[in-house]
């Protein structure tokens, strides 16, 4: 008998907020966290004090050495609760990867069981002074003495080995990649809050752009910010009655490798393998198929992972990404074609860690997306993260 | 470690055994005592059968594989490499124990023809006296 989830449709996003997306925000973490999550609780019609559920993920994802310190390169949920003056009955984080997902999972959870009837999820992500990912490490202990003394160290070289091995397996072209990140950016130009606002990518900016490590070039990667999101959950009852349209929770899946790998090493098999049973459980749980989604946000922090996730979720087949893409597949302005970056992602945004995905879903399915409005979208996915690790929710516009 | 810029491994009570050997030009690999099976990096259980026990010994082991992968570092994270880049890092499985892989630099430098499926065979890089981390380099032509 399938697995689905029992909560299907029970739970609903009844308001959000986003704060500028900015390299740097000239006020703390904290600061933006409050003021974003004090607006996302407003937009529901919700008084702070009818807030009694807090979830977030803190993960700050830098392989650098810098200070974590809550309020200023993070924002647990307990610092939020307490700096907005309230006493929860539940507060929460998520620790595996796949944040967004994971986060929403756990408030969605908090829901259905009973445990709070109105659950904030929040992400605050941090772009510290100086270099991202640089380590003065001279010494590597623990897991780092299997891999740095080598040179292997951060998420660039990480993503570099699955996506070489994606290339000369498939035959695919680095050309085809020009389309993903230009049609991320194209996306991400045309909104206010982003970083890339009203800031298009061209192909010969793309191919033109130095490797860092081959064949993963700056472009490539999403560019680290200053920004916050909130979402505010309840019962799907409870939402009917507050300002805006419910957007419902049908499900969610992630997975896990049991793989024993040196650190950050992610081989493609490992990700295909393990994403093709994430899938499997997203289907299972929501009832649903990849032809019924409407609106597919495919997570982009590294480009490669546009291929690795429509491949995983059978949104094309398998070595076929790269084809699909240069045919025009996913094109948000032709008619068809399968919009799996409309939001703009995290290329298009900033290193929002899955945030563009999950508004893009909301945004569209309640009908606030404004300018960028989308006809006749009522099932939408949202992913974080690689397919082997992270984690997909599926939302839908119906109950 | 006087003179050496870029980490250095610190072996702990586990690894230890697999850098005393790798600094002789030795690879090793953890096999449990109980199944036999290698795991790499070792771990507090055994990958194999799941023993919480394993009683690893690092057995010494053939460190010829195949390429999986590759990248050419133009650029590093960590401090020492700047006089070293770009250079190349192959992901390669090791014949000796199928499923293995590691990752280390290809002493042959970033103009080597490379392709999924080439044989490599160890090297090790020399970083100070006693010292030494496991590489690779091509297998001479025809042997894939």
């Amino acid at each position: 008998m399938p697995r689905t989830f029992e909560a299907r449709n029970r739970v609903a996003i009844a308001g959000y907020a986003q704060s500028p997306i900015t390299r740097h925000a000239g006020c703390s973490l904290g600061a933006l966290t409050l003021e974003t999550a004090r607006r996302a609780i407003g937009d529901a019609g919700l008084r702070v004090d009818e807030v009694d559920g807090f979830v977030t993920a803190t993960l700050f994802p830098t392989s650098g050495a810098h200070a974590l310190s809550d309020g200023t390169s993070l924002v647990s949920a307990n610092w939020l609760a307490e700096h907005l003056g309230v006493n929860p009955r539940y507060a929460a984080g998520f620790q595996g990867m796949g944040q967004l997902p994971g986060a929403v999972a756990m408030a969605v959870n908090a829901v259905a069981s009973g445990a709070a009837d109105y659950v904030l999820v929040h992400r605050a992500l941090h772009n510290p002074q100086g270099s991202y990912h640089g380590n003065p490490m001279i010494e590597a202990r623990g897991d780092q003495q299997w891999t740095a003394p080598q040179g292997f160290f951060g998420p660039v070289a990480m993503i570099a080995l699955a996506y070489n091995e994606y290339l000369q397996r498939f035959g695919a072209e680095r050309e085809a990649m020009a389309v993903v990140v230009e049609e991320a950016r194209k996306n991400g130009s045309r909104i206010p809050w982003s970083h890339w606002y009203e800031k298009p990518l061209t192909t010969e900016e793309y191919l033109g752009a130095p490797m860092i490590n081959d064949p993963i070039c700056r472009f490539d990667c999403d560019i680290p910010v200053d920004g916050v999101a909130a979402f505010v959950f309840t019962s799907a009852e409870r939402a009917r009655d507050l300002p805006h349209r419910p957007v419902y929770v049908s499900g969610f899946a992630s997975g896990f490798p049991v793989r024993r790998r040196l650190p950050l090493h992610w081989p493609l098999d490992d990700i295909m393998e393990v994403g093709a049973e994430t899938a499997r459980r997203l289907w299972e749980a929501t009832g649903i198929g990849p032809g019924d989604v409407d609106l597919p946000q495919v997570y982009d922090g590294f480009s490669p992972f546009v291929y690795l996730w429509m491949e995983s979720l059978g949104f094309c087949p398998v070595g076929e990404a790269h084809r699909f893409v240069r045919d025009g597949g996913i094109d948000s302005d032709r008619a068809g074609a399968l919009p799996v970056l409309s939001g703009g992602g995290a290329l298009g945004n900033g290193r929002m860690h899955g945030v563009p995905q999950m508004l893009e879903c909301y945004l569209q399915l309640s009908q606030r997306a404004g300018a960028r409005q989308r006809a006749d979208a009522s099932v939408a996915l949202a992913c974080h993260s690689s397919p082997h690790l992270g984690g997909v929710v599926v939302y839908s516009a119906e109950p | 470690m006087t003179g050496i810029t870029r980490p250095v491994p610190v072996p702990d009570e586990v690894s230890a055994p697999f850098w005393e050997a790798a600094g002789r030009h030795v690879l090793t690999l953890a096999r449990c005592a109980r199944c036999g099976a290698f795991t790499h990096p070792p771990d507090a259980v055994c990958r194999g059968c799941g023993s919480a026990d394993p009683g690893f010994e690092f057995v010494e082991v053939d460190g010829a594989g195949t390429v999986r992968s590759w990248t050419v570092m133009r650029q590093s994270f960590l401090p020492g490499f700047d006089d070293d880049v770009p250079f190349v890092l192959v992901d390669v499985e090791l014949a000796a124990a199928p499923g293995i892989r590691l990752i280390g630099r290809l002493l042959d430098g970033p103009g080597a023809p490379l392709r999924t499926g080439r044989s490599v065979t160890l090297a090790f890089e020399d970083l100070g006296p006693g010292l030494a981390v496991p590489a690779f380099e091509l297998a001479p032509a025809g042997e894939g």
